[in-house]
């Protein structure tokens, strides 16, 4: 929504700017979980995904959660991006609490705070890539050419600028999952939710992206928090965390 | 005129997307784009429906046009009480003079005496007979009727048994064309000379003689069927009507010529309009059930376009938006097709019988600016009944549930 924000994204971007931990600075929280839990019902049978959860995620921290298959690690990002809600405990993200919010309360919040990066990218394939970035910017007030420049430099910061026109179909994974994150970042969110970033790339294009990860990161002081498998993604998140039966570890 | 005004209602919802901009319509057309034979076949279903809609209200339109440009405001039409038209009804030759005394009567257009009559005539391809109208008229009948128009041919001369025919009917049946006689009783042909129209009103599906001429073939000398009085001014009505009807020397019914020819296409135009309305309301049902499932289908498949959209921050409501936008616009779409196409219908002629005279009139579809806003309204709101409750389903797709299908 701010365009001098973004604006300072652009002439930020590529600048080298100084490595960046965000546990190293952290004394305020972006994403706070208390007493998490949450429980689906398979029929009448619970099944306890999240059980008595905390986690403090310290502003413009990169941070990788891992653990097994089916230990509630998509679970526990879509309830930190409000996507979903818990069964029981309490969600601060960026300042809001998001317990009592209304379900378009909560749509509105994610379109303005949340950046989403799927394992599957999820680009909408009768779009445009430009089309697609510019989705989240339909939901503010900017006007058309306003928005054509916002698409226009999250393309840059992605290094697609050349393929704005093309369609989903006609890119690579490596290139789909650039124009999902060019997405993610248009609106200029606090934080970056990406579960399994690279789970559908090759080796390369894995790299591509998570350098790209690391610069949104340390140059665009964005947030990030990605669930992962692979632990040369894991590497270049500044914490790692690990999820297992229910709790981190 | 209430359909315009709905069409602009709806004109303002389907562009509504536009003005609140939060429903990624960019999306939903494109994705129609993208199913084309998926679209065209759905929006081919509701063109067809609009078809059969806007065609039975073109016909609609097409009797009352027929049947009442015959019709002046300050024309009154005289007929014996107890008489619902001119063929069933008998004047005395004494009354007509009678009928120009008051003041109202305008002295320049005068008072006509006419003998209206059906004949049945073999129809010109050979399939069956049909009833066929004469009238019967005195020389200034043809000068009381303005928009009378010789097409081709002659005028007849009065006295002999020399006649025209109105185009609507010319043609259709043996002898009953320009250069051919029929006979209107054994040995009593009558002779056309000419064609004529009549501002595409009934009375181009009529033939007209000579009044003395008609009658005396039949024996009817004494007699007329109706009485045509041309008023002043279309005000004079009330006053004409109080003093023909309270005069105690004949009892008759007065009505203006326009009222006249109203009550006998109602009849017809609710039957026949009925009829079309009924098919249209059927089809319509299919075309709905098409149409949902068209867009059911298109929820189904795009379970997952619509999860990331909410993931995105669209809220409920926009999905809502966006798909029902995306059926009005379908159907539209097909609405547009349905009434560009029904335009060919006015090529059409319909022979038809008036039950008031049980004799043939034909007919044309009618196109008329109501008539195709009400063909789009109709259209648009089959797509957003069709497409009602996929839009609520796809509104009601989790976010999270379909991102790990
Ligand atoms: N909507 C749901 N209904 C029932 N069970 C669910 C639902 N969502 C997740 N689960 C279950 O919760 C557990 C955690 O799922 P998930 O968070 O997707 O795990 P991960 O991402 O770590 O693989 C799994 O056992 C999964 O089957
Ligand atoms: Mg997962």
């Amino acid at each position: 929504m701010s365009e001098n924000q973004m604006t300072e994204a652009t002439k930020t971007a590529g600048a080298p700017g100084e490595p960046y931990r965000g546990t190293t600075t952290g004394t305020e929280s972006i994403v706070t979980l208390s007493k998490i839990t949450k429980t689906f019902f398979r029929g009448s049978e619970p099944i306890r995904v999240l059980e008595g959860l905390d986690l403090d995620v310290p502003n413009g921290s990169f941070e990788a959660l891992m653990g097994p298959s089916g230990s509630g690690k998509s679970t526990l990002l879509n309830i930190i991006a409000g996507l979903d809600r818990p069964t029981s405990g309490a969600v601060r993200v960026a300042g809001a609490d998001l317990g009592p919010m209304s379900d378009s309360e909560l749509a509105r919040w994610r379109s303005q705070t949340i950046g989403f990066v799927f394992q599957s990218f999820n680009l909408i394939p009768v779009l445009t890539a430009a089309q697609n970035v510019e989705l989240p910017l339909l939901l503010t007030s900017l006007s058309r050419a306003d928005r054509a420049r916002h698409v226009a430099t999250a393309m840059r910061i992605v290094s697609l600028e050349d393929r704005m026109h093309h369609y989903p179909r006609q890119l690579s994974g490596g290139q789909e999952q650039r124009v999902a994150i060019a997405r993610a970042i248009v609106n200029d969110p606090k934080i970056i939710v990406a579960d399994e970033p690279t789970g559908d790339l090759d080796r390369k294009s894995a790299d591509d992206v998570l350098t790209l990860m690391e610069r949104l990161n340390k140059e665009l002081k964005k947030t990030i928090f990605m669930v992962t498998h692979d632990p040369a993604a894991a590497e270049r998140a500044g914490v790692v965390r690990k999820l297992d039966k229910g709790a981190l570890q | 005129m209430l359909a315009p005004i709905l069409l602009v209602l709806m004109v303002f919802f389907v562009t509504l997307p536009l003005w609140v901009r939060s429903v990624p319509v960019q999306y939903n057309a494109r994705s129609l784009l993208v199913r084309k034979v998926t679209t065209l076949v759905t929006a081919l279903g509701i063109a067809l429906v609009v078809f059969v809609f806007a065609g039975s209200l073109m016909l609609r339109e097409g009797i009352n046009r027929v049947l009442t440009a015959a019709g002046r405001a300050d024309t009154v039409v005289i007929l014996r009480k107890g008489s619902d038209a001119e063929l069933s009804s008998a004047i005395g030759n004494e009354y007509i003079g009678l009928f120009r005394g008051p003041a109202q009567v305008s002295q320049a257009g005068g008072v006509i005496g006419e003998i209206v009559i059906v004949v049945t005539a073999d129809r010109a391809d050979g399939f069956g007979a049909s009833n066929v109208l004469v009238r019967g008229m005195p020389p200034d009948g043809f000068a009381f009727r303005p928009e009378l128009k010789l097409a081709s041919g002659r005028m007849p001369r009065p006295g002999t048994n020399e006649a025209i025919v109105g185009r609507g009917i010319s043609g259709r049946f043996k002898g009953i064309a320009p250069g051919q006689s029929f006979e209107l009783r054994r040995n009593r042909p009558l002779q056309i000379v000419g064609e004529f129209t009549a501002d595409g009103s009934s009375y181009e599906s009529e033939v007209w003689g000579d009044l003395d001429v008609i009658r005396r073939s039949l024996g009817r000398e004494a007699v007329v069927s109706s009485v045509r009085v041309r008023l002043n001014r279309p005000e004079d009505f009330d006053a004409y009507r109080q003093t023909i009807e309270n005069d105690k020397r004949f009892s008759m019914k007065v009505m203006r010529e326009a009222d006249y020819y109203q009550k006998q296409s109602q009849a017809l135009s609710t039957f026949l309009g009925g009829m079309g309305l009924a098919a249209a309301i059927l089809f319509s049902l299919a075309a709905m059930i098409g149409a949902a499932i068209t867009m059911n289908g298109a929820v189904a498949h795009r379970t997952r376009e619509i999860g990331t959209l909410r993931a995105l921050g669209f809220s409920r409501r926009s999905i809502l938006l966006s798909f029902l936008t995306e059926a009005t616009v379908l159907s539209l779409a097909g609405g547009v097709i349905g009434v560009i196409a029904v335009q060919l219908l006015s090529l059409v002629k319909v022979p038809i019988i008036n039950f008031q005279t049980f004799s043939e009139i034909v007919l044309r579809f009618q196109v008329a600016p109501g008539v195709l806003a009400w063909s789009l309204w109709f259209s648009g709101l089959m797509g957003l009944l069709g497409g009602l409750f996929p839009a609520i389903r796809a509104s009601r797709v989790s976010p999270v549930e379909a991102m790990r299908a």
